[in-house]
Parts: C-alpha cells; sequence; structure tokens
C-alpha cells in the first residue's frame, strides 16, 4: 500500500518537473526561426521600391528577430530601458502596417517591448477617455486624431511634451517638419501630442473616365459640381463622386466642404456657430453633389465611400491622402493605374486652401516616470529621418519634409510631392480643435443626415443642430 | 467517535435553529447587493449630480432631481422615446406572433421539424452586433445582395432602406424579428410540450374542430408561457442597442434612436455620466413598470 503510494507521488513529481522542463525549453525552436529570417530580411529593401501592400504581410513572422538590416542602428550601444513593457492604443488606420512592421525593430535595439491594442475610431476614443479618467494607466502611447487635440490637451491626460522637444531639439529636427504637421496634438501653444504623419485632404479621381469624357480633373468646387453631372451614368453604374453622409462621416465631410467654401465652424468669439448664411449654402451644394452620388450614398461611412471608389462606381472622390496606396492594389482594388489625385478644389476665387488631419502620438500622463521616458525614445525613434522612410513606405503617413522629397520615397509613391504641396498649404484648423468637438460633430452628424434624406431643409437642419451644440454646450 | 457525535449534534442545532436560512441565504445576497444593488444605488447617485467625465476640473455638481426634469423637456429624448416604443411594439408583437405560428408548425417530433428547429437557433447564436453588420451589408443598395436582386426584378431600391426616411425602422425590426423570433419558437415549443392531454380528449369527444380547440384550449392553456415570452422580449427589445449600433447608428437622422442608443450617446460619447444615469434609470422605470403591469394582467386573467 506504501509502496504503491510512494510511486505515485513520485510519478506526479516527475511529471509535474516534466512539464517545468518542457516549458522552459519551449524557446529553443525560435532560434531555427531566427536563421530563417535573416535570409528574408535581406530581400525586404527590393520589395519596398513596389507597391507596398504585399511586403507588409512578411513582417509579422518576424517579431524575435535579431539581426535586420533596414533601419539603421540608434546611436546608443547600452539599454537603460532593456525589458520595458509598453502598450499601445492604436487606431486601425493604414498606418498600423508600419507598427506592426517597425515594433520589433524598436524592440531590438533598444530592449523596449510596445504591444498594440488595435481599435476602430469610436472605440479608441471609448478606451482612451475611460483609461484617462480612471487613470488606470493602462495605455502607456496612443494614437490621437487631431481633432482630440484640445480634449486631451484641456484635461492634461497626455504628457506635455513641449519642454522635451525643445531639449531634443538636435534629434528631432523640428523645421524638417511642416507647420501644419504641428497642429496635432497641438493646444493653446503647447504640444500634448508628438505628429504621428499627415493626411491631406485630396481629390482622387478616374484618369479612365476623365479623358473618355475630354475633361480635365476640376480645380473649383463650380467645377468639380459639373463634372459629376456630366460624369453620372445612372445607367452603367458610375456616378460622378462619391461623398459621406452617415454620422459623425457626414459631419467631418460636410466641415471639408464648408472649409472649401471660405465657412467656418467656430464664430469670432470662438463659439459654434454653424447655422451661417454662407454654411447654408454650402449644405445646399453638398446636397447638390449627392444628385451625383451613388444612391445609397446617403448611408455611407468612411469604409463605403472607400469601397465605391475602390469599385470602380465613381469618377470622383475627395479623401484622406493615407488610402492612396489602397488603389493600387490588384488584391483590394478594381481601379488598379487608372486612379490618381489633385488637390482638393476650392469655391472659386478662394485662396487656395487644403482639410489636413491625421494623428499624434501621445504618452498617457498617468503612466510612469520610466514608461513614459521609454514612450519618448520611441517617439523620437519613429520620428528619426531614417525610420520615417520605413514607416511612410509601409503605409505610414508622410511627416518631415524631406521624406516626401526623397527620390527613393518619391520612386516607390509618385504622389508624394502633390501630398507636399497640399501639407503647404493645409489647414488643420478646419473641424476645430477644441475640447468640445464632440459635441459639434455629433449634432452635425445627425442633421446634415437628416437633411440628406430629406426630412429638413438646409437651414433647418443647421438650425436645429446649432440648437442641440448650444444645448449640449459646457 | 465521540467526538463525531457530539460534531454532529452541534451542527444539527445549528441546522435546524431559527434564522438558518438567513446564513444559506446570505452568499446569494451578498451577490446581488453586489452586482445588482451597488451599481443601481450608484447610478441614482450619479444621477442626482451634474458630471462630466470628460470636464478638466472633474466637477460634481449636485443638482437633484435636474437630470430627470431636463430629461422630459429634451426634445431628442421625446424622440427616441417614440422610436423605442415603436420598435418595442412591433418586434415583440411580430416575434410573439411568428414565434406561435413557428413552435405549431414545429411541433411535431418528426426529422423534418427536428432538422428546422435545430436550423433556427442560429441566429441567436450569433452575437448581435455580427448580426447587425451582415444586415447592413444585405441593406446596402450599392453594393448589397437584397438591392441587386431587387434590380434584377425591376425593383429600384431608392436610398435603400436604412437611409430612406420610414422604412429606416421596419428595416432593422426585420433584423431584430430574424434574430429573436427562434427564441419566441423554443419558449412556445417548451409551453405546448408541457400541456395536458386531458382537456384536448374531452374536447374531442365533445366534438371540438381543430381550431376551437386551439382557441380555447391552446392559447389559455399557453398563457403562463406568453407571460414569459412577452417579457423577456419586451425587456430585451427596450435595451436594444447592438443592432442599431451596427446598422444605423441612429440615422436617418434621429428616426432609430431608441433611448438606449441615446444613453450610450449621452453617456459614452459626450460622457455626460450624470444625465446619461438619469436616462438609464428611466428606461429602467419603464421597463419594471411594464413589467410588473405584464405580471398583474396576466395572472389575473389566469385566477
Amino acid at each position: 500500500m506504501k509502496m504503491k503510494l510512494r510511486l505515485a507521488m513520485w510519478f506526479s513529481v516527475l511529471s509535474v518537473l516534466s512539464m517545468v522542463l518542457a516549458s522552459c525549453a519551449a524557446p529553443t525552436p525560435a532560434v531555427v526561426v531566427q536563421t530563417q529570417v535573416v535570409v528574408q530580411t535581406q530581400m525586404v529593401p527590393q520589395v519596398q521600391t513596389q507597391v507596398v501592400e504585399k511586403t507588409v504581410v512578411v513582417p509579422q513572422v518576424q517579431t524575435q528577430v535579431v539581426q535586420v538590416t533596414a533601419p539603421p542602428q540608434p546611436t546608443q550601444v547600452t539599454k537603460p530601458y532593456d525589458g520595458v513593457q509598453l502598450s499601445m492604443a492604436s487606431m486601425t488606420d493604414q498606418y498600423i502596417q508600419a507598427f506592426r512592421w517597425l515594433l520589433p525593430y524598436f524592440a531590438q535595439q533598444t530592449g523596449i517591448v510596445i504591444s498594440i491594442d488595435e481599435l476602430g475610431y469610436v472605440d479608441l476614443r471609448q478606451k482612451l477617455v475611460a483609461d484617462f479618467v480612471a487613470h488606470t494607466a493602462q495605455y502607456d502611447l496612443m494614437t490621437t486624431d487631431i481633432v482630440w487635440s484640445g480634449e486631451f490637451a484641456a484635461n492634461k491626460n497626455t504628457v506635455d511634451l513641449t519642454d522635451l522637444i525643445a531639449r531634443d531639439k538636435a534629434e528631432i529636427q523640428p523645421d524638417d517638419i511642416l507647420p501644419v504637421m504641428w497642429t496635432e496634438g497641438e493646444y493653446q501653444g503647447r504640444q500634448f501630442a508628438f505628429p504621428l504623419g499627415g493626411y491631406a485632404n485630396v481629390l482622387n479621381y478616374r484618369k479612365d473616365l476623365f479623358e473618355a469624357a475630354g475633361l480635365q480633373p476640376p480645380t473649383t468646387q463650380e467645377e468639380m459640381l459639373a463634372d459629376a453631372q456630366k460624369l453620372t451614368d445612372a445607367g452603367k453604374g458610375v456616378y460622378g463622386i462619391a461623398l459621406l453622409g452617415a454620422g459623425s462621416a457626414g459631419a467631418q465631410d460636410f466641415m471639408v466642404f464648408v472649409q472649401q467654401h471660405g465657412g467656418t465652424i467656430l464664430g469670432a468669439d470662438g463659439k459654434p456657430k454653424v447655422n451661417t448664411p454662407e454654411n447654408v449654402k454650402t449644405l445646399e451644394y453638398f446636397g447638390s453633389l449627392f444628385k451625383y452620388a451613388p444612391p445609397g450614398n446617403a448611408d455611407y461611412w468612411w469604409d463605403q465611400r472607400e469601397t465605391a471608389f475602390k469599385q470602380g462606381k465613381v469618377a470622383m472622390m475627395e479623401g484622406w491622402s493615407i488610402s492612396r496606396n489602397d488603389y493600387e492594389d490588384p488584391n483590394i482594388s478594381q481601379v488598379v493605374g487608372k486612379a490618381d489625385i489633385t488637390k482638393a478644389p476650392v469655391a472659386q476665387g478662394m485662396q487656395p486652401k487644403y482639410g489636413f488631419g491625421g494623428w499624434g502620438i501621445a504618452i498617457n500622463a498617468d503612466s510612469d516616470k520610466k514608461k513614459q521616458e521609454a514612450a519618448w525614445i520611441f517617439i523620437k525613434w519613429l520620428a528619426s529621418p531614417e525610420v520615417q522612410k520605413e514607416w511612410v513606405l509601409h503605409r505610414g503617413p508622410p511627416l518631415r519634409t524631406s521624406t516626401m522629397q526623397d527620390p527613393a520615397i518619391v520612386k516607390a509613391l509618385p504622389w508624394m510631392p502633390k501630398l507636399l504641396e497640399s501639407f503647404q498649404n493645409g489647414d488643420g484648423n478646419y473641424r476645430p480643435r477644441i475640447p468640445q468637438y464632440s459635441i459639434i460633430e455629433d449634432a452635425l452628424g445627425t442633421y446634415v443626415n437628416s437633411f440628406l434624406v430629406g426630412k429638413d431643409t438646409a437651414q433647418s437642419a443647421l438650425d436645429k443642430a446649432q440648437a442641440q451644440i448650444e444645448k449640449n454646450w459646457k | 467517535m465521540g467526538l463525531n457525535n457530539q460534531l454532529t449534534r452541534t451542527y444539527r442545532r445549528f441546522m435546524m435553529g431559527d434564522g438558518v436560512y438567513l446564513w444559506l441565504l446570505l452568499p446569494l445576497l451578498a451577490f446581488v447587493a453586489l452586482i445588482a444593488l451597488y451599481p443601481l444605488a450608484f447610478s441614482f447617485g450619479i444621477s442626482l449630480f451634474e458630471y462630466r467625465l470628460t470636464d478638466p476640473n472633474q466637477t460634481k455638481t449636485f443638482v437633484g432631481l435636474g437630470n430627470y426634469l431636463k430629461a422630459f423637456a429634451d426634445p431628442s429624448i421625446q424622440g427616441s422615446l417614440q422610436a423605442t416604443f415603436a420598435f418595442v411594439i412591433s418586434t415583440v408583437v411580430v416575434e410573439i406572433a411568428f414565434g406561435l405560428g413557428l413552435a405549431l408548425l414545429l411541433s411535431a417530433e418528426n426529422f423534418v421539424s427536428q432538422f428546422i428547429r435545430s436550423f433556427l437557433l442560429l441566429p441567436m447564436a450569433l452575437p448581435p452586433l455580427v448580426i447587425g453588420l451582415v444586415w447592413k451589408a444585405l441593406y446596402n443598395v450599392d453594393f448589397g445582395v437584397i438591392a441587386y436582386y431587387a434590380k434584377l426584378i425591376g425593383w429600384d431600391m431608392g436610398h435603400g432602406a436604412l437611409a430612406t426616411p420610414g422604412w429606416a425602422l421596419p428595416a432593422v425590426v426585420l433584423v431584430d424579428v430574424w434574430e429573436w423570433t427562434p427564441l419566441i419558437m423554443f419558449i412556445f415549443l417548451a409551453g405546448l410540450k408541457s400541456l395536458p392531454t386531458e382537456p384536448y380528449e374531452a374536447a374531442r369527444v365533445d366534438g371540438a374542430s381543430r381550431w376551437q380547440s386551439f382557441i380555447y384550449l391552446t392559447l389559455p392553456l399557453l398563457r403562463p408561457t406568453l407571460l414569459v415570452a412577452l417579457l423577456l422580449r419586451t425587456m430585451q427589445s427596450f435595451k436594444a442597442f447592438d443592432i442599431i449600433y451596427a446598422t444605423t447608428a441612429g440615422g436617418p437622422g434621429l428616426e432609430t434612436t431608441v433611448l438606449n442608443y441615446q444613453i450610450y450617446k449621452v453617456g459614452l460619447v459626450f460622457f455626460d455620466m450624470g444625465y446619461a444615469s438619469a436616462l438609464a434609470n428611466i428606461l429602467l422605470f419603464i421597463v419594471g413598470l411594464l413589467s410588473v403591469i405584464y405580471v398583474m394582467v396576466l395572472e389575473r386573467q389566469q385566477l
């Protein structure tokens, strides 16, 4: 009896031991992976000169890579932050692919490991606000939309980077970053997020359809409406233009048109005044464009607008430059080689000014000191000219003027010079970057849509939006 | 042995004594207090304050019942209440009717019924958010399947159901009906299976037709089941959020902004927690009141 018991005991001890040993031994296969991977990385630079979409998939395997060739080694040899773990909340925009590509290299060079939580636009803001309000410091780094600049800054949710930028000026070379880029995360002269890269509002158009119709891409809003009408052929399922109509997307698109018609959302006193006669006229113009848009356009969010363009349903689409690469990817686009971009048209006689958007990257004010320092190292690393080239080639939005002018980059992404032009006349304030922005966006989202589906006139829609904004204004 | 006996005696005295049931209930009471009463009290507490999470100074100003009074004067709340009642009434009525019909149709224990029944479980097994997204894609007039086939048979769907005033709510109701009718069917099936057979035999002897035995026997006997189905669906329907969020996001305009979606907007878009809590409590009150009325009406009829 006792013998049996002892045997059973030894057996269980041994099995536990073997499990422990097995788990310790687990990393061994990684060594094999590493040797294979080195071969792959050497191929990378060649692949990058062409369309970038395909190459992005490859590096995901390389999370544990030791020796890489792409981004150069940083200056530091010692790794004071080795082993620091950071978590980052990022919007699932195209640039997420660049993060996935670059983070392993950063971990390799500094020992700082950053994990990403990839979130949609609405979820990201909710999670961030919850994290900030409860001071849980769940995220140390976060990508922040330009329109959240005021809110997060006023609440001191993110670290004020102004002094750090001044301190590390030599490293950052702020003059290589256009002034409009610094509107991302700027509030009352202080920088509460570092610019991640700019989105330019551009006009995407179909070269083939314009050529067939004997038209030139429009340079004014008036021409754009006329062209939209000419290019609409509902029988063939082709429409002049795709816009945004639903919810916050519709609100943002309307604000783009307000800016392009010389209007403003805020009055002279800094308070919202959306129902001005000019804005009512712009909304009517916006509505008339919908006559030449796909029938379901009033219900479009960003993704449906992109789909309409990629499926070849529309001849024109104003949109963020970040999507430009998508149209050349045969896996998701039916307009490969047929699309081009030009500057977004403004109303006749107006000084050219283009909608500017994009994201900043911010550090949580609640994170502990060491994590904040590590996060700042990451931000500087990401913004460095060498890493920026990789960033842009892997779908990150451009930040530095030098990157946009780099011959190798221009060769791979030929539309870069046009983007630079749009950025130089970019207006980062056409959507008010104030703490109460979401109130404006919500009211406009509801009532612009209400106008588009025929429930309100332009005047009554904007009157109601104004009333709702005033009611919710704090 | 002696020790063992003593222990048993102590245990018995403890168990048999008065008030022992309280000890046994304690874990449950603690659980209810923790997950139901505390949050309820908390939400009532903050509904008395002007409290916005994104306020830089994090001030909490006591406003008494101000948030509740504000809600009753708020036109967007009145609009969302209308949308909510329209949504609840149409979903509950249609689902009960279809659910009962399907239950009667599929109550036979043969292979075909069992096969169809197991397939009808599928919509319930999917998360409502996924269902909403799938239906949104189906409804889309430019890329969706429904519009594609409608076009083939020469039916122009205009701007699409979700972007046409007057059509968006029925479109969302249809999604809800598609998802939840099977649940009602299963509730009624369970009810049908538990019916006694004697009254039917007596009715047959008395020469009642099948229709008569359905009207005078099945329906009255199913009343407790109907109560369960009504209560369950009404409460769930009042809480509808995910389907609306995924398909219309409250649009066009405010047409499908049901109260729960409005609460979400106030609470998690504007982070106006005081007002959102007040609205949530109003919703809770409405649902609670309706439940009490249901129970009272149906219980009285049964007696």
